[in-house]
Protein backbone atom coordinates (compact mmCIF):
# COMPACT_ATOMS: atom_id res chain seq x y z
CA UNK A 1 0.00 0.00 0.00
CA UNK A 2 1.33 3.31 -1.07
CA UNK A 3 1.99 6.08 1.17
CA UNK A 4 -0.96 8.39 0.46
CA UNK A 5 -3.21 5.33 0.22
CA UNK A 6 -2.76 4.64 3.89
CA UNK A 7 -2.67 9.07 4.35
CA UNK A 8 -6.31 8.64 1.98
CA UNK A 9 -7.37 5.69 4.78
CA UNK A 10 -6.86 7.75 7.40
CA UNK A 11 -8.54 10.97 6.45
CA UNK A 12 -11.57 8.80 5.42
CA UNK A 13 -11.41 7.20 9.11
CA UNK A 14 -11.18 10.40 10.84
CA UNK A 15 -14.07 11.70 9.03
CA UNK A 16 -16.53 9.24 9.27
CA UNK A 17 -15.84 8.61 12.46
CA UNK A 18 -15.83 12.74 13.58
CA UNK A 19 -18.63 13.33 11.39
CA UNK A 20 -20.53 10.41 13.47
CA UNK A 21 -19.67 12.01 16.55
CA UNK A 22 -20.74 14.85 15.24
CA UNK A 23 -23.76 13.93 14.04
CA UNK A 24 -25.07 12.00 17.27
CA UNK A 25 -24.28 14.93 19.22
CA UNK A 26 -25.11 18.02 17.31
CA UNK A 27 -27.48 20.38 18.65
CA UNK A 28 -31.14 19.29 16.92
CA UNK A 29 -31.54 22.00 14.03
CA UNK A 30 -35.19 21.95 14.38
CA UNK A 31 -35.83 23.18 17.76
CA UNK A 32 -35.28 27.11 18.31
CA UNK A 33 -32.25 27.94 20.28
CA UNK A 34 -29.03 30.40 19.39
CA UNK A 35 -26.52 29.68 16.39
CA UNK A 36 -23.61 29.72 18.12
CA UNK A 37 -24.66 25.69 19.69
CA UNK A 38 -24.57 24.55 16.05
CA UNK A 39 -20.82 26.35 15.62
CA UNK A 40 -19.34 25.46 18.74
CA UNK A 41 -20.17 21.88 17.68
CA UNK A 42 -18.73 22.09 14.65
CA UNK A 43 -15.84 23.81 15.58
CA UNK A 44 -15.30 21.09 18.01
CA UNK A 45 -15.77 18.58 15.55
CA UNK A 46 -13.36 20.38 13.34
CA UNK A 47 -10.47 20.52 15.89
CA UNK A 48 -10.85 16.38 16.93
CA UNK A 49 -10.81 15.98 13.13
CA UNK A 50 -7.57 18.21 12.68
CA UNK A 51 -5.73 16.23 16.10
CA UNK A 52 -6.60 13.11 14.76
CA UNK A 53 -5.94 13.93 11.26
CA UNK A 54 -2.10 15.39 12.21
CA UNK A 55 -1.25 12.92 14.75
CA UNK A 56 -1.74 10.01 12.27
CA UNK A 57 0.14 12.05 10.11
CA UNK A 58 2.55 12.33 12.31
CA UNK A 59 2.87 8.67 13.16
CA UNK A 60 2.72 7.55 9.74
CA UNK A 61 5.80 10.15 8.50
CA UNK A 62 7.77 8.56 11.51
CA UNK A 63 6.91 5.01 10.84
CA UNK A 64 7.36 5.65 6.72
CA UNK A 65 10.15 8.36 6.35
CA UNK A 66 11.50 7.43 3.45
CA UNK A 67 7.54 7.39 1.65
CA UNK A 68 6.84 10.42 3.22
CA UNK A 69 9.64 12.33 2.19
CA UNK A 70 9.23 11.14 -1.70
CA UNK A 71 6.56 13.64 -4.25
CA UNK A 72 3.81 12.36 -5.91
CA UNK A 73 4.06 10.84 -9.10
CA UNK A 74 1.95 11.20 -11.94
CA UNK A 75 -0.48 8.67 -11.19
CA UNK A 76 -0.93 9.87 -7.63
CA UNK A 77 -2.12 13.56 -9.27
CA UNK A 78 -4.12 12.03 -11.58
CA UNK A 79 -5.74 9.99 -8.86
CA UNK A 80 -6.38 13.16 -7.26
CA UNK A 81 -8.01 14.90 -9.75
CA UNK A 82 -10.29 12.50 -10.44
CA UNK A 83 -11.04 11.92 -6.66
CA UNK A 84 -11.69 15.60 -6.63
CA UNK A 85 -14.34 15.64 -9.67
CA UNK A 86 -15.94 12.82 -7.67
CA UNK A 87 -16.52 15.34 -4.60
CA UNK A 88 -17.19 18.24 -6.27
CA UNK A 89 -20.23 16.33 -7.84
CA UNK A 90 -21.00 15.10 -4.44
CA UNK A 91 -20.78 18.50 -2.87
CA UNK A 92 -23.60 20.18 -5.82
CA UNK A 93 -25.91 17.07 -5.05
CA UNK A 94 -26.01 16.70 -1.72
CA UNK A 95 -25.77 20.69 -0.70
CA UNK A 96 -28.78 20.97 -3.43
CA UNK A 97 -30.40 18.47 -2.08
CA UNK A 98 -30.19 19.57 1.44
CA UNK A 99 -30.48 22.83 1.13
CA UNK A 100 -34.07 21.85 -0.92
CA UNK A 101 -35.19 19.65 1.75
CA UNK A 102 -34.47 22.15 4.55
CA UNK A 103 -36.16 24.62 2.73
CA UNK A 104 -38.84 22.59 2.41
CA UNK A 105 -39.62 21.99 6.04
CA UNK A 106 -41.87 23.84 8.20
CA UNK A 107 -39.93 25.05 11.41
CA UNK A 108 -36.54 24.93 9.82
CA UNK A 109 -34.28 27.87 9.99
CA UNK A 110 -30.92 29.24 8.46
CA UNK A 111 -29.23 27.23 10.79
CA UNK A 112 -30.66 24.30 9.46
CA UNK A 113 -29.83 25.03 6.00
CA UNK A 114 -26.37 25.72 7.09
CA UNK A 115 -26.03 22.60 8.44
CA UNK A 116 -27.18 20.84 5.20
CA UNK A 117 -24.53 22.44 3.43
CA UNK A 118 -22.00 21.53 5.92
CA UNK A 119 -23.21 17.65 5.54
CA UNK A 120 -22.90 17.97 2.09
CA UNK A 121 -19.22 19.32 2.50
CA UNK A 122 -18.82 16.35 4.70
CA UNK A 123 -20.26 13.81 2.28
CA UNK A 124 -17.82 15.16 -0.51
CA UNK A 125 -14.92 14.62 1.22
CA UNK A 126 -15.97 10.75 2.27
CA UNK A 127 -16.80 10.27 -1.14
CA UNK A 128 -13.36 11.98 -2.51
CA UNK A 129 -11.06 10.08 -0.10
CA UNK A 130 -13.40 7.17 -1.09
CA UNK A 131 -12.55 7.76 -4.67
CA UNK A 132 -8.92 7.53 -3.89
CA UNK A 133 -9.07 4.44 -1.99
CA UNK A 134 -10.82 3.04 -4.95
CA UNK A 135 -8.60 4.25 -7.67
CA UNK A 136 -5.04 3.10 -5.75
CA UNK A 137 -6.77 -0.35 -5.06
CA UNK A 138 -8.77 -1.31 -8.76
CA UNK A 139 -6.07 0.68 -10.31
CA UNK A 140 -5.90 3.46 -12.69
CA UNK B 1 -11.35 -0.88 -14.08
CA UNK B 2 -10.53 -2.73 -17.95
CA UNK B 3 -6.94 -2.92 -19.18
CA UNK B 4 -5.55 0.08 -21.45
CA UNK B 5 -4.87 -1.24 -24.75
CA UNK B 6 -1.16 -0.15 -24.42
CA UNK B 7 0.60 -3.24 -23.14
CA UNK B 8 3.92 -3.89 -22.21
CA UNK B 9 7.22 -5.77 -21.61
CA UNK B 10 8.30 -4.68 -18.91
CA UNK B 11 8.34 -7.69 -16.56
CA UNK B 12 10.55 -9.36 -19.10
CA UNK B 13 12.51 -6.11 -19.48
CA UNK B 14 13.66 -5.94 -15.78
CA UNK B 15 14.03 -9.96 -15.45
CA UNK B 16 16.80 -9.52 -18.55
CA UNK B 17 18.39 -7.09 -16.69
CA UNK B 18 19.68 -8.19 -13.62
CA UNK B 19 16.71 -9.18 -12.23
CA UNK B 20 15.99 -5.34 -11.37
CA UNK B 21 12.89 -5.31 -8.64
CA UNK B 22 9.85 -2.93 -8.91
CA UNK B 23 10.81 -0.54 -6.38
CA UNK B 24 14.59 -0.39 -8.32
CA UNK B 25 12.94 0.52 -11.43
CA UNK B 26 10.73 3.32 -10.01
CA UNK B 27 13.71 5.08 -8.19
CA UNK B 28 15.47 4.97 -11.58
CA UNK B 29 12.31 7.03 -13.35
CA UNK B 30 10.85 8.80 -10.11
CA UNK B 31 7.84 7.28 -9.62
CA UNK B 32 6.25 5.12 -6.87
CA UNK B 33 6.78 1.18 -6.99
CA UNK B 34 2.65 1.01 -6.95
CA UNK B 35 2.77 2.84 -10.19
CA UNK B 36 5.54 0.69 -12.24
CA UNK B 37 3.45 -2.51 -10.57
CA UNK B 38 0.22 -0.61 -12.28
CA UNK B 39 1.79 0.20 -15.65
CA UNK B 40 2.87 -3.60 -15.42
CA UNK B 41 -0.47 -4.58 -14.91
CA UNK B 42 -1.78 -2.51 -17.92
CA UNK B 43 -3.83 -1.15 -15.28
CA UNK B 44 -2.30 2.42 -15.64
CA UNK B 45 -1.15 3.76 -18.94
CA UNK B 46 2.26 5.99 -18.63
CA UNK B 47 2.86 9.84 -20.02
CA UNK B 48 5.29 9.99 -23.16
CA UNK B 49 7.73 11.14 -20.52
CA UNK B 50 7.78 7.89 -17.98
CA UNK B 51 7.67 5.98 -21.03
CA UNK B 52 10.72 7.54 -22.62
CA UNK B 53 12.33 7.47 -19.12
CA UNK B 54 11.12 3.36 -19.06
CA UNK B 55 12.54 2.56 -22.57
CA UNK B 56 16.22 4.51 -21.38
CA UNK B 57 16.52 2.32 -18.09
CA UNK B 58 16.71 -0.61 -20.48
CA UNK B 59 18.08 0.99 -23.45
CA UNK B 60 15.42 0.13 -25.68
CA UNK B 61 13.24 1.75 -28.14
CA UNK B 62 9.83 2.98 -26.86
CA UNK B 63 8.45 0.40 -29.27
CA UNK B 64 10.44 -2.56 -27.83
CA UNK B 65 8.59 -1.87 -24.74
CA UNK B 66 5.14 -0.81 -25.30
CA UNK B 67 2.69 -2.01 -27.69
CA UNK B 68 -0.11 -0.32 -28.88
CA UNK B 69 -2.71 -3.28 -29.43
CA UNK B 70 -5.41 -2.17 -31.55
CA UNK B 71 -9.39 -3.18 -30.80
CA UNK B 72 -10.30 -5.50 -27.35
CA UNK B 73 -8.34 -4.78 -24.76
CA UNK B 74 -6.02 -8.01 -24.47
CA UNK B 75 -3.01 -8.60 -21.71
CA UNK B 76 0.27 -9.72 -24.65
CA UNK B 77 2.64 -9.05 -22.18
CA UNK B 78 1.22 -11.23 -19.88
CA UNK B 79 1.13 -13.79 -22.52
CA UNK B 80 4.36 -13.06 -23.11
CA UNK B 81 3.90 -13.53 -27.31
CA UNK B 82 4.83 -10.16 -28.34
CA UNK B 83 7.60 -9.41 -26.37
CA UNK B 84 9.21 -12.18 -27.53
Amino acid sequence: MSFREKTAWITLLAIVAVSLMYWFHMPNPFVPGPAPRVLHAMGASLAAYLIIELASWLLLRWRYPQDARAPCDERERLIDLRALRVAYYAFVVTAMAGIFVTLHLAGTGPVAVGMAVFMGFVLSQISKHAARILLYRRGF
Amino acid sequence: MAPTLVTNCIRRLRFEHGEMTQQQLAERIGVTRQTVNAIEAGKYSPSLEVAFRIAEVFRARIDDVFLYNRGPATRPAMDGAPCE
